[in-house]
């Protein structure tokens, strides 16, 4: 294959985005976006037949020398433009692509300067796929950052009334995690030796040649025993290299040997934590989460829609990625507290979204409560619960949007979302009705729906975990009462009984060809993946077994 | 056709069978009824060929799923002898019900979506008694529970009908985190998904702990004490489909769980069921006296009735009267479903409520058959002799009987058959005493009834067929001995000779029971009482009370303190401010007003609010970097 498919995958939009700011086309901009997000769902499952499940990491890497910074005495720095895809990334970017497309179609909401609208989004497409097929940590930092941007702009210019409040407190919140993660970057990375790179330095190898199990090991031996010149060492932050804790020089405080403590804490427990809480902000966890109900209530509602489809599972997918890669130790003597912030999380956050009269705040909180599973899955360290986190990023990824989706489809026809402002709509709006069941149903957990097959395998690893008390896991198992209660009473409210508007001159007519298609299309796949849950489980199966294996026990 | 192709076809037969209702729903407007009913008419002859061809043996198929690290989840199924015969009582009455329907609800503009229900909720139901392997076994609990949610709020824009769906789901749900939580326990304990595989072995019963939590799931679904409120309001639902899944099957799928359970789990978890459901047949039997709307009545009848079969702990003496109390409860539901139909159509009477027992008495010159009927079914329920309900109920007893004698526990069976004796008594009084308020008498509502003027089949067949079956002779054709029993044979059903005091017992309960009736005929309660209403509104009032205080807790404290610390921030950059316009400033003047003036204009030239030009900077330093990278 001569084409570099994952390179194409992030340069498709961010050409796409640049024709949308120069071009001035007012109408046709949109049927622009939607090609070419058309055309990367394509790709993506051009992409997807040619995955090789056999393969146990990555595959398709690309790897291109960005940055060298000789640093003198404390060796070079080397950054790289390093992709790479496994199932983990596949599944991430799969989701990307489609709920963006979804996205796309749905914007006819917006009427003012689509050019700039249009372009942000694909931006902002490229900036997440990146981040889901970068290795290199300080790319992954790039465009996570890069995420940042459009989104401001995207809340901050097409929200609601109170955008500027919503749109600076989401860029706050964000940058402080993005602070946190930084510094960790910083840190681990003059810590480590890359000693691939190190090697290729040296002139022990050549470019493209294989690098086995055994040339590491002489390498790493050789970094401890100091027998290779100071300046001649070479740092990086290939998220391998930074994986591996036999790469830390042993002068560094974040080396396990190290007796530096702060506040009673290891540096590297430090470290862990500060990428931990990084990245928990953008899960986001309690009780961090304040930005999210805002930034949803402003946001136009494919914004929305991408913001708890996909941007929440950066969080997660920079734990699996980094956080507990790096500090496999410290992140499995730090379980408990992780599966008590999970469960807090799903309490919580229910709790919250039975108090809400606005339907996009209680959706918002909802999120809230079912990422919570994702952290009580991974704080389980089995592989159901890992496998049940990675397969509720992607559950939810399907149902936040499709409830978000469901949610639009009235404010457009009202501009109202208050939930007593409506009542028995299910006489007026049948098909609607009848996928917002669905949604509803799919979102408490209902089993034959993907919603189910998520919780359930995060909570299975969690009352199977060693590494936490089980009480948590049964805390977590009340969110699913819970999440009944606000869902099933939403339900009872805005779509059964008599029927009862508040404005008595809204027009409510059913629902149209294309919502029906980006609806029902959500709706069966949740159904698809919740009867057959293997064509996810199938994925992320191999990244989770082999780390589970390595984590030392 | 070989066994397994037709077992898995008739599990997957009532899934296409509802596919099918909602693709034809607009094109058979009028046929959709006797579409429906042949649809599970095909489905109950294929069980019953499938059941005959089993011969009494089990027939278990194991299909692969997915897998999941070291655990392999397979897709397994098997019809154990008691699941044939409780997929035999689905069939038939979910049969007759449909049939039932076809007349009943005859002018309702919405069928279809009725019918895609019942066979939704057949598809649940039939899966969760052949499941073997536990999480198939929860999917379904789940989802005949959500059928029955989307059934009771089948008439959606009836305000209580709709939160009587909402009370029914949310109290399954807190009893299904049990049976989760349980389930969870069993697959750790045994080491195994499969029910089948579960033995105790080397291992030993399942501890009380994982007893209790499974519990708890069935006393949500089987509506047992103390999660049995939401039972009487679910009777808002259409009467057929009540008949169907409140009061025949899904309701004795708690029963079911227990019965799968019994094997493998201790006599402290049996006894802890036992109790249950003595409380619950008690208290239920008395529940069923202070009722005047008829179906209110009868559901807390389905109360006590299961817990009586709670009181057979799960052994086949459950088994045994679960299913002849399913025949004789649909029967009784039918029935009472065509008292209502006939009251309701009457000129007369369309301003009154047509369950009320007030408008009713004397109804048995209008309705000899239905009350013919209904007499039955409240023989059976009494366990009168020549009824199917004589083998059942004096089964259970002798079940009880024969575990005293040799049990260390024998004085809390004591007490059960203390409390099956008073409930018993109890059931007598409640029955009779219906049947003598709604068919004998004279009618109290003073209402100029008319003779049913029209021979309805539909209404009439499922009544009568359901009656012949509530009788004697299909169990035994000795009336008062079940030991040469073909039926229960088939099915590998034992039974326990009761001692002769007990029918001593047995008898002064009718007796006094009907006596009771007799002395009590003129007095009607005045309203439905509720068990436990003071108690479990306001916990479920205390739910939202704590969200609006945890979302208080999330405005008041958290957001505020985030938001008062970047306050701060911009306090403090007021004050640094300050500082600068008159301490830095004021010894700077000249110069720096001057550069901060040009700066100032060059600056601003890039703040200008327009999008594309911070997008076209935020573009070019991107385009920047992947130059760099890509040269």
């Amino acid at each position: 294959m001569g084409l570099p498919l994952l390179s194409c995958i992030i340069l498709l939009p961010l050409i796409g985005s640049l024709v949308a700011a120069v071009v001035k086309w007012e109408n046709g901009i949109k049927y622009w976006a939607t090609g070419i997000s058309a055309i990367q769902l394509l790709t993506l499952i051009y992409a997807g037949t040619k995955f090789d499940h056999s393969a146990t990491s990555f595959q398709w890497n690309e790897e291109l020398n960005w940055i060298q910074l000789p640093l003198g005495s404390l060796g070079e720095f080397v950054i790289k433009y390093s992709l790479g895809l496994d199932g983990l990334s596949f599944l991430l970017i799969a989701l990307t692509g489609f709920i963006s497309f979804l996205a796309i179609i749905n914007s006819h909401s917006i009427q003012e300067k689509k050019g700039a609208y249009f372009s942000l989004l694909l931006l902002l497409n490229a900036a997440l796929m990146g981040c889901f097929l970068s290795r290199d940590l300080f790319l992954f930092y790039v465009f996570f950052e890069f995420m940042l941007l459009p989104m401001y702009f995207l809340i901050g210019i097409w929200g609601g009334p109170r955008k500027n409040y919503a749109s600076i407190k989401f860029f706050l919140y964000t940058l402080i995690g993005s602070l946190f993660i930084l510094i960790v970057m910083l840190g681990i990375s003059l810590a480590y030796i890359d000693p691939y790179e190190t090697a290729k330095h040296l002139g022990l190898i050549q470019e493209g040649q294989n690098f086995d199990l055994e040339a590491l090991k002489n390498i790493q031996t050789a970094i401890a025993n100091k027998e290779i010149a100071n300046f001649d060492l070479v740092h990086s932050f290939d998220m391998q290299a930074l994986s591996d804790v036999n790469n830390c020089q042993t002068t560094s405080i974040l080396h396990p040997n190290s007796g530096w403590l702060l506040n009673g804490l290891s540096a590297r427990m430090w470290g862990f934590w500060l990428l931990f809480i990084g990245f928990a902000i953008k899960l986001p966890m309690v009780p961090l989460h304040t930005w999210l109900p805002d930034a949803h209530v402003e946001a136009p509602t494919p914004i929305s829609v991408i913001l708890a489809g996909v941007l929440l599972k950066i969080g997660a997918y920079g734990w699996l990625r980094t956080a507990i890669p790096f500090f496999p130790k410290e992140a499995l003597e730090s379980a408990n507290i992780m599966a008590a912030l999970g469960a807090i999380s799903i309490i919580y956050g229910a709790y919250n979204a039975l108090a809400m009269s606005d339907l996009k705040k209680l959706v918002a909180y909802s999120s809230v409560s079912h990422m919570g599973f994702v952290l009580l899955g991974i704080a389980s360290f089995q592989a159901e619960g890992w496998q049940g986190a990675i397969y509720q990023l992607v559950s939810h990824g399907i149902l936040s949007s499709l409830l978000f989706l469901v949610v639009g489809v009235l404010y457009e026809r009202t501009h109202d979302r208050q939930i007593d402002h409506y009542a028995g709509i299910a006489s007026l709006m049948p098909r609607f009705t009848l996928i917002s069941g669905i949604a509803i149903f799919a979102s408490l957990g209902l089993p034959g729906f993907s919603g189910f097959i998520g919780e359930f395998f995060s909570l299975l690893g969690a009352f199977t975990s060693p590494y936490i008390h089980p009480a948590w896991a049964v805390l977590g198992a009340f969110g699913i009462l819970l999440s009944a209660g606000y869902f099933l009473w939403t339900f009872q409210k805005v779509y059964l009984g008599k029927t009862n508007l508040f404005n008595t001159a809204w027009k409510l007519p059913d629902l149209n060809r294309l919502e029906i298609f980006s609806l029902f299309s959500l709706g069966i796949l949740s159904i698809l993946f919740g009867i057959l849950p293997q064509l996810i489980l199938d994925w992320s199966k191999y990244f989770v077994s082999n780390f589970l294996t390595t984590l030392p026990y | 056709m070989g066994l397994t192709p037709l077992f898995i076809g008739l599990l997957l037969f009532p899934w296409i069978s509802a596919m099918l209702i909602a693709a034809f729903s607009k094109i058979l407007t009028r046929l959709l009824s006797s579409f429906s009913i042949l649809l599970s008419f095909i489905q109950f002859i294929g069980l019953i060929y499938f059941i005959y061809q089993l011969q009494g043996n089990p027939h278990a198929i194991h299909l692969p799923w997915f897998s999941l690290g070291d655990s392999v989840f397979r897709a397994s199924f098997e019809a154990s002898s008691s699941s044939q015969i409780v997929a035999i009582l689905v069939a038939t009455v979910a049969f007759f019900v449909q049939l039932f329907s076809s007349s009943y609800l005859k002018d309702e503009p919405h069928l279809a979506r009725y019918y895609l229900y019942l066979h939704l909720f057949a598809a649940a139901m039939y899966a969760l008694l052949f499941a073997d392997q536990i999480w198939i076994f929860y999917a379904s609990w789940e989802m005949v529970g959500a059928c029955s949610y989307l059934l009771i709020s089948f008439w959606y824009q009836k305000e209580v009908a709709i939160k009587a769906a909402k009370k029914a789901f949310l109290l399954n749900r807190f009893g299904d985190i049990g049976l989760l939580i349980g389930l969870i326990g069993l697959s750790i304990h045994f080491d195994t998904m499969e029910f089948s595989s579960m033995q105790i072995g080397s291992v030993g019963p399942a501890p009380i702990a994982i007893g209790l939590a499974l519990l708890a799931g069935a006393i949500g679904k089987s509506a047992q004490f103390p999660l049995m409120s939401w039972l009487p309001d679910a009777m808002e639902g259409p009467t057929p489909a009540s008949a169907l899944i409140h009061a025949a099957t899904m309701v004795a799928a708690g029963v079911y769980l227990g019965i799968k359970i019994y094997p493998f789990t201790g006599e402290d978890t049996h006894l802890f069921m036992a109790v249950v459901g003595a409380i619950s047949l008690v208290s239920g039997a008395i529940f069923a006296l202070f009722q005047h709307d008829i179906k209110k009545a009868l559901a807390y009848s389905t109360i006590s009735q299961l817990g009586l079969m709670w009181m057979g702990m799960g052994s086949d003496a459950s088994l045994l009267h679960l299913v002849v109390h399913g025949i004789f409860k649909a029967g009784l539901f039918l029935a009472a479903g065509s008292v209502i139909h006939y009251l309701h159509h009457q000129k007369s009477s369309h301003h009154l409520d047509a369950q009320s027992l007030n408008q009713m008495g004397g109804l048995r010159k209008q309705l000899p058959w239905t009350a013919l009927g209904y007499g039955v079914f409240a023989a059976s329920l009494m366990g009168l002799p020549f009824t199917n309900g004589f083998f059942s109920k004096e089964n259970l007893a002798g079940f009880l009987w024969e575990n005293a004698q040799n049990s260390p526990f024998y004085p809390i069976y004591w007490t059960l058959l203390a409390c099956l004796a008073i409930g018993m008594l109890l059931s007598n009084w409640y029955i009779s005493r219906q049947f003598y308020l709604i068919f004998m008498g004279e009618n109290r509502a003073k209402l100029a009834l008319e003779k049913s003027s029209k021979w309805d089949l539909s209404q009439h067949i499922p009544v009568k067929i359901l009656a012949l079956l509530s009788l004697f002779f299909w169990t035994s054709w000795n009336p008062i001995h079940t030991q040469e029993s073909s039926i229960l044979n088939w099915f590998q059903i034992k039974t326990i000779e009761v001692p002769s005091f007990w029918l001593i017992i047995t008898a002064i309960s009718w007796v006094l029971g009907l006596s009771l009736t007799w002395f009590s005929r003129h007095w009607i309660p005045t309203k439905n009482y509720q068990f436990l209403t003071a108690f479990w509104p306001s916990i479920f009032q205390f739910i939202p009370w704590k969200a609006r205080w945890t979302h208080r807790i999330d405005i008041l404290i958290l957001d505020k303190f985030l938001v008062w610390l970047a306050q701060l921030q911009v306090v403090t950059g007021h004050i640094i401010a300050w500082m600068d316009q008159s301490l830095v400033d004021g010894l700077l003047v000249g110069f720096s007003t001057k550069m901060s003036q040009v700066s100032g204009q060059f600056l601003s030239k890039w703040q200008s609010g327009k999008v594309q030009q911070y997008w076209i900077l935020v573009f070019l330093t991107f385009g920047l970097f992947l130059l760099y990278v890509w040269m």
